[in-house]
């Protein structure tokens, strides 16, 4: 099968390519400007082509916690987000610690021809972080990457093993790194906001003690072990100063926490609640001095839906967690890259090769012969935010009305459209 | 709704209520922050109208005839509850109570859920307790009625504040104003929407708070509001206060270990005829109770002439009938 995508300007994260026919052939990219039949006709229109969006982070909640989101609705979203590639994390029902649920997850998700799905399995049984599991046979069923995300893992032995482990088998190890003794029942960002609103907080040393101990087993062994959502300036430091030592570690930040900061929480709409929290202003503005700095490995969306229900309880109840794989890009492009505040070459390294690079995998770009994962990126018309009509089932946003540019209108995964934007976009 | 016409004192229900929405200065009391100083003056001003009502022998007026009050306490309280419904029923107000404890509310059950099924019922006004910060401020986008917060989680307690500054209003010697007057409050204030809610208030009004408990119960951030200092002696904050009001001590947090035990802070923190020798002449004791004698405040102090711990519970009424009179029905 053979397409030309006419009349694109390809850029990816290494290249602008300029404006080329771009053609396909049996699920890989073949060249520019070849000319000869083809089968399919597409018109990029001029827009923005690149590869798809690489995500390390996110919770697709199956098995156990369809209502909320499935492989389905998940993949889906995923595409129309401009994502090609996702790891799922582990944290379901059951957990994802034995191969015959990651095989059944990779054969679902074969058949249901979205965004690809590379799953994640989990570091302990039932994430309760007391004894490993078996690595190998997960990896071999298909996992590629071992997490406890949700949870940290609050034993520094079992880290360690678990570290020593992975290394042995090439496996990368993904942290949630916040130390439970502190964090307690902290539900924002501890600090000035959170005293005069009343809610129990989770002051930034938890996660800063946490990632200090993660960073320091992956020195200590030789692990790979990358950094999940880091969020605040503290743990950020912390991460600097071990990748200044060479330690083996990679950190992640979230569209959120590039963009949000715990004042949001003045309204009390538990839609903000998030592990780690939405921090301070200074927080913030840390974490994109350190993505410029060419400290952050990889954007994560993090993409953790619930139910509008979960989200309506009150705000220790609610569920933590922010559903955002369909506008983490236009939101990342409107407020850091039309603002002057990040490049787009790397906001593209962030979502491509970064992320591949963290995983070891070949490095996505528009040469001839990688696979065609691709996305197709409007970057001039400004659209508000519908949250109704997203794939995912988290029909609800913190940005549902916001106005916003850089909305992905075709996804490719292997040569094939897995996503095409309904309608035009209508200027706001 | 509205019954038949009775003779009126403070004004005409059925009047106000077809009065204009716009023209009411506000709908839900959830904390103070946005009030004025004229606005809590007024309101006091109508306390004093409602005392005196609650003076008379038929302790009863019209004014909220036809209005529907509902208590929805998500979160126990005896006092609380019986101040709120006597301030509604003394202004012939009905009241509704939803019982919405943890064993009435099905686990899970969102707090929208809850509310719709109940405002089908169609109440004016809500008085809410929860114990997580923040539920009044939700409840407001599901319903159209008015909310009255009653005191959520750690984080706000306004008619507790404004029965407190009223009372003080009433019993300090040669009241004339709020201006230069320290209150000092004494204990838990990290756990305290009293506390919280009368830095909020007496601020406002002009006065100076001081902060005084052991550094784990005493968020450095709080030093952030204007007018406020912290400190750990409470003989510092005792110093010149017009007001002492000391807080509750819950036995959780000896085990959460934020405080050794109940005799160290008695004997750091406990108000004593020592410590109120430090302060203003005048000065009056305050605790917005249930006091843990003896814990909190020595037994003496509790008793003597400058405690006006009976009078807040008393003033509780007819400041809550001013709130439920200011938001229901709106300024005279």
């Amino acid at each position: 099968m053979r397409t030309i995508i006419k009349n694109a300007h390809l850029i990816d994260a290494t290249k602008d390519y300029g404006n080329a026919d771009l053609y396909l052939k049996d699920g890989n990219i073949e060249g520019t400007d070849l000319g000869g039949d083809v089968d399919e006709t597409l018109d990029a229109g001029g827009n923005v082509l690149t590869p798809a969006f690489i995500d390390l982070h996110t919770h697709l909640r199956e098995p156990g916690g369809e209502v909320k989101e499935d492989l389905k609705s998940g993949l889906a979203a995923a595409a129309a987000g401009g994502f090609g590639t996702v790891i799922s994390m582990a944290n379901t029902k059951p957990t994802v610690d034995e191969a015959g649920i990651v095989s059944e997850l990779v054969a679902k998700a074969e058949a249901i021809d979205q965004a690809r799905l590379r799953p994640s399995a989990a570091l302990s049984h039932g994430l309760s972080g007391k004894t490993l599991t078996d690595f190998a046979a997960l990896k071999a069923a298909g996992a590629v990457m071992i997490t406890d995300d949700g949870i940290p893992v609050e034993d520094s032995h079992l880290m360690r093993r678990a570290c020593e482990y992975a290394r042995e088998l090439g496996l990368v190890i993904q942290t949630h790194s916040e130390d439970p003794s502190l964090r307690q029942d902290g539900v924002m960002n501890e600090g000035v906001v959170s005293q005069r609103l009343g809610l129990p907080g989770n002051p930034a040393s938890a996660e800063a003690i946490m990632i200090f101990r993660d960073c320091e087993i992956a020195a200590m062994t030789g692990a790979r072990v990358h950094i999940a959502h880091v969020s605040s300036k503290r743990g950020m430091q912390v991460v600097e100063w071990f990748k200044e030592q060479g330690a083996p570690v990679t950190a992640e930040v979230t569209p959120h926490h590039l963009t949000l900061n715990d004042s949001v929480f003045e309204e009390f709409d538990p839609i903000y609640k998030v592990a780690p929290p939405l921090r301070t202003q200074e927080d913030v503005d840390y974490l994109l001095d350190a993505v410029n700095r060419g400290v952050v490995d990889s954007i994560g969306t993090d993409h953790a839906p619930h139910t509008r229900a979960e989200k309506d309880l009150d705000m220790l109840q609610a569920p933590f967690g922010i559903g955002n794989i369909e506008v983490s890009f236009p939101l990342l492009y409107t407020e850091l890259v039309e603002t002057g505040k990040l490049e787009l070459s790397l906001l593209l390294k962030l979502l491509q090769t970064g992320p591949a690079n963290v995983m070891n995998w070949d490095a996505p770009t528009l040469e001839p012969g990688k696979p065609a994962d691709l996305t197709l990126l409007e970057l001039k018309t400004a659209q508000k935010v519908d949250a109704k009509i997203f794939k995912s089932k988290a029909k609800f946003s913190p940005w549902d009305g916001q106005s916003l540019k850089g909305w992905p209108i075709m996804t490719f995964v292997a040569g094939k459209k897995v996503f095409e934007r309904e309608g035009v976009l209508e200027p706001v | 709704m509205i019954k038949g016409s009775t003779p009126v004192t403070l004004a005409d229900p059925a009047a106000e209520k077809a009065k204009d929405e716009t023209q009411r200065k506000r709908k839900h009391l959830l904390d103070l922050a946005d009030w004025t100083k004229e606005e809590v003056e007024a309101l006091f001003n109508t306390a004093d109208v409602m005392a005196q009502v609650m003076e008379r022998t038929i302790k009863k007026v019209p004014a909220l005839q036809g209005f529907t009050v509902g208590t929805l306490f998500f979160e126990n309280s005896t006092r609380t509850k019986l101040s709120f419904e006597r301030a509604a029923r003394a202004q012939s107000a009905d009241v509704m109570s939803f019982a919405a404890g943890a064993s009435s509310l099905a686990k899970g059950e969102s707090l929208k859920d809850t509310l719709r099924t109940i405002d089908a019922m169609q109440s004016d006004l809500y008085v809410v307790r929860h114990a997580v910060a923040g539920v009044p401020y939700q409840l407001t986008r599901w319903t159209d009625a008015a909310i009255v917060n009653a005191g959520d989680g750690r984080r706000a307690h306004p008619t507790q504040a404004l029965l407190d500054a009223y009372t003080f209003s009433k019993n300090f010697a040669d009241f004339d104003s709020f201006e230069g007057k320290k209150l000092a409050i004494v204990g838990d204030v990290m756990h305290s929407r009293v506390a919280r809610s009368n830095i909020e208030l007496w601020t406002k009004l002009g006065a100076e708070v001081t902060l005084c408990g052991p550094s784990t119960l005493l968020p450095r951030e709080l030093e952030q509001f204007q007018n406020v200092t912290l400190t750990n002696s409470v003989y510092e904050a005792a110093e010149g206060a017009h007001t002492v009001m000391a807080l509750r001590l819950q036995n959780e947090r000896m085990g959460a270990g934020l405080l050794p035990s109940i005799a160290e802070y008695q004997a750091r923190y406990q108000v004593t005829e020592e410590v109120m020798a430090y302060a203003h002449d005048n000065a009056l004791i305050m605790h917005p109770g249930p006091m843990n004698r003896d814990v909190e405040l020595s037994g003496t102090v509790a008793d003597s002439g400058r405690s006006v711990i009976e009078k807040q519970v008393a003033n509780g009424v007819p400041v809550r009938m001013a709130v439920l009179y200011t938001l229901l029905v709106g300024k005279k």
